[in-house]
């Protein structure tokens, strides 16, 4: 046989693999499918158990199926694909939350990660008119306004720039967005999947703006992407020549295409859609230019509980670029149910738009009280930390929180807390310490206290 | 030995620093000097005419002009199967009209053109930049002051339908919500880091989640429940037509016959499953209106166009 015939047969086995894979019912299928699944199982009880049967084969003292027989070629899949076991580990869209599946969002299933890194396949994407196949060698980048060089770099031009590598984690400000008015999508992957964290590849800003001399009067930049809503945003030159890069890598690979290929900004800790995407253009301006993402949109509007801000009803905060702390347990969560009784280790990431994570706490009370968690490996700036604390469940029930504290000394806020600064009207930034609710059957609930 | 203690305490504290600065993760600086590249080319002042599309409220003005009423026929055309005949937004497309004296309210506040947006600037460069939404840049800038203007009519900002908007007048224009917008006041919470004791246990009620663990979340492939699209072949129809078709062909946009309308299809069908296939497939521009090739996805199989086209039209045989 071949090689070319085995990558066929073995693309036609993968491609049989898939289909099933997609009507294999899992945890993560609506309730009514959930039940009818049950019943199904009820009533084919003895498929259920030759099922088993088959899988106990596969156990010792039985030497393993995939260990009598050889395996797929080197480079059968010559990207490389997760195993077919992972099948529901996928981004999910939430339907009715946007009018259509162009201008829309896919959610990143956070109980899944590990580490701190987000797999390229899965960080969450926000498109706003659909993802554009833009051919590199005939992507753009042009600097124009108050400069004294207007320039137009192709790819190659800025990839020959001097390049870094920073690890930062990406929130849209719409993060947990459904859930200001009370407790609404009962899973992780929905109510904190609109961020990811990856290792990104460009040049420092600064770089390309010196190439084109930024006049004195140039206080703001303007930034579009190449996508069908032109997407922009208005940027102060300060982020612009602190730490801000232009990034074509990431997580060692070329930027996907739902992350910005070829080309894409990235503003560390700053809400995820001012790094602007398929980044085209940039304008240097003395004054900011209004776009309607920072207007009609990613504005906060104000209806605060609190008596002494009444002044504040009815206004919106404008260009609330900083993603304050915030955290979450990544397990146990509703995704990830606690089995049985016993030691466990909980863990969650926790990340902060100001810089590094200082601590993490977790409360199993519902917090009243209070203890420590450890950060494990690395903590850097602008990025997720993972923390983790041991915990010994008894069967009780249990109201799991965690609460991060930023370097700045900025602690994560209560949903109270946030409700009297700014009521429930605000869509964007509720970075609220978040609850999950252990039932003593060990499944998680999403709640709110 | 006081000068001996001393020396070690620096030494101790030198130590400190340098494991600190070994130990810590913070990235190495880049020492290269920027300014010196000379990379790129000069751009043009037509290169940089063609991609100057940003407006903003005293910057790039475009030529042209357009009244209200101008601005109907217009907007009935291109906006309204979306955002409704009076602005009032069909399914989940934004509201543009209405919602004045509304931000107060504290549950359901409207955020429309009039209610909310503070310059009208931004309506002249979004219309321009990235609507009609399935043909983004298309309008020219006479169609651009005429839309935008009857947008500013709908929620009386403008109230003569013969007010020629251009950039002679913009300045007349001042949006209702001009004020409306303050600097980030963040941090505006102040919570302590407390670890014990923190609250009364009696003041604690949990309130579950709305929607639960099956908040919706799609899988299209799983969730289709039809028997006529229960092959292979409409299930991809399905999905490619959800993705690409849907936004035009749900609601009659741009005259696409709606996936529903049997007699509008029937007539297309008249012609042929051919014709249907090669207008799909290539674009067609007809009396009724406009169907991009490939529905505006040029990725797409020939294939996979057809499979979308079948789907449209499954039920029409029966």
């Amino acid at each position: 046989m071949t090689d070319k015939k085995w990558v066929a047969e073995v693309n036609e086995k993968n491609q049989e693999t898939k289909a099933l894979s997609t009507k294999i019912p899992h945890q993560e299928t609506q309730a009514p499918e959930r039940r009818k699944f049950l019943k199904q199982a009820a009533a084919l009880s003895t498929a259920v158990v030759s099922a088993s049967a088959i899988a106990a084969e596969n156990l010792p003292p039985n030497v393993p199926d995939w260990q009598k027989t050889l395996g797929s070629p080197v480079n059968t899949n010559p990207y490389g694909l997760p195993s077919k076991y992972e099948a529901d580990v996928v981004r999910r869209r939430v339907p009715w939350l946007t009018a259509d599946s162009i201008a829309s969002v896919g959610f990143t299933p956070l109980a899944e990660i590990n580490g701190i890194i987000t797999p390229n396949g899965l960080a969450f994407e926000r498109d706003h008119a659909g993802v554009p196949a833009i051919d590199p060698n005939q992507h753009r980048l042009m600097i124009h306004g108050l400069v004294k060089n207007p320039i137009i770099l192709t790819m190659q031009d800025i990839k020959r720039f001097p390049t870094v590598s920073r690890i930062h984690f990406i929130e849209c400000p719409a993060n947990s967005a459904m859930e200001w008015k009370g407790p609404q999508v009962g899973r992780l992957q929905f109510t904190h999947g609109m961020t990811s964290c990856c290792e990104w590849t460009g040049v420092p800003l600064k770089y390309l703006l010196d190439e084109a001399g930024v006049k004195p009067e140039g206080k703001w930049l303007y930034a579009e992407g190449a996508d069908a809503a032109s997407m922009s945003r208005s940027i102060p030159m300060h982020k612009a020549l602190d730490d801000t890069l232009v990034v074509f890598g990431q997580n060692g690979e070329a930027l996907r295409p739902e992350q910005g290929y070829p080309l894409r900004l990235l503003t560390p800790g700053w809400e995820g859609n001012t790094s602007i995407k398929w980044l085209r253009r940039l304008e240097v301006t003395s004054e900011p230019s209004y776009q309607r993402e920072e207007t009609s949109k990613y504005t906060d509007l104000l209806n605060p509980k609190d008596p002494d801000k009444s002044n504040l009803i009815g206004k919106a905060y404008m260009f609330s670029w900083i993603m304050e702390a915030k955290s979450v347990i990544t397990f146990p969560c509703p995704e990830k149910p606690l089995k049985k009784q016993g030691k466990y280790v909980m863990n969650g990431l926790a990340w902060t738009g100001s810089g590094k994570i200082k601590y993490v706490d977790i409360s199993l009370d519902g917090g009243i009280n209070w203890k420590q968690a450890e950060l494990n490996g690395l903590v850097l700036d602008k990025c997720w930390t993972r923390f983790s604390l041991e915990f010994d469940w008894k069967g009780e029930e249990l109201l799991i929180q965690s609460r991060a504290t930023g370097e700045d000394g900025y602690v994560q806020p209560t949903y109270a807390q946030l409700r009297k600064a700014r009521g429930v009207t605000s869509i964007y930034h509720n970075n609220a310490i978040h609850t999950w609710k252990i039932n003593k059957s060990g499944e998680v609930e999403s709640v709110q206290i | 030995m006081f000068k001996y203690s001393k020396t070690i305490k620096s030494i101790v504290a030198l130590i400190l620093v340098v494991s600190f600065h070994v130990s810590a993760t913070d990235y190495q600086e880049i020492s290269i000097k920027s300014g010196e590249f000379n990379r790129g080319k000069k751009a043009s002042k037509e290169e940089i005419r063609g991609w100057h599309i940003d407006i903003s409220p005293g910057h790039n003005l475009p030529a042209g002009k357009g009244t209200a009423a101008d601005g109907e026929q217009l907007f009935d055309d291109q906006c309204a199967s979306c955002h409704g005949s009076f602005g009032e937004g069909v399914g989940r497309n934004p509201v543009l009209a209405g919602g004045e004296g509304t931000l107060k309210d504290t549950s359901r506040p409207e955020r429309t053109v009039g209610s909310y947006w503070p310059y009208a600037s931004t309506l002249l460069d979004y219309t321009h930049r990235a609507m009609p939404f399935n043909a983004p840049q298309s309008l020219n800038w006479d169609d651009t002051w005429s839309i935008a203007a009857y947008v500013l009519y709908l929620n009386d900002v403008i109230t003569d339908e013969d007010f020629v908007f251009n950039a002679d007048s913009f300045a007349e224009i001042i949006m209702p919500n001009a004020d409306g917008f303050i600097s980030d006041q963040r941090p505006d919470t102040n919570n302590k880091r407390c670890m014990k004791d923190c609250k009364k246990p009696a003041s604690i009620h949990i309130i579950p989640a709305l929607l639960g663990y099956a908040s919706g979340a799609e899988d299209s492939i799983n969730d289709d429940k039809s028997t006529s699209a229960d092959n292979t072949e409409h299930k991809i129809g399905k999905q490619i037509y959800n993705t690409h078709c849907k936004l035009c062909h749900a609601n009659g946009v741009a005259g696409a016959p709606k996936i529903d309308d049997k007699a509008t299809w029937g007539e297309r069908l008249k012609s042929g499953m051919d014709g249907v296939y090669a207008h799909a497939i290539n674009g067609f521009t007809g009396k009724f209106g406009v169907m991009p090739a490939k529905g505006g996805a040029p990725d797409l199989t020939e294939a996979e166009v057809k499979a979308a086209v079948d789907y449209m039209i499954k039920d029409l045989e029966q």
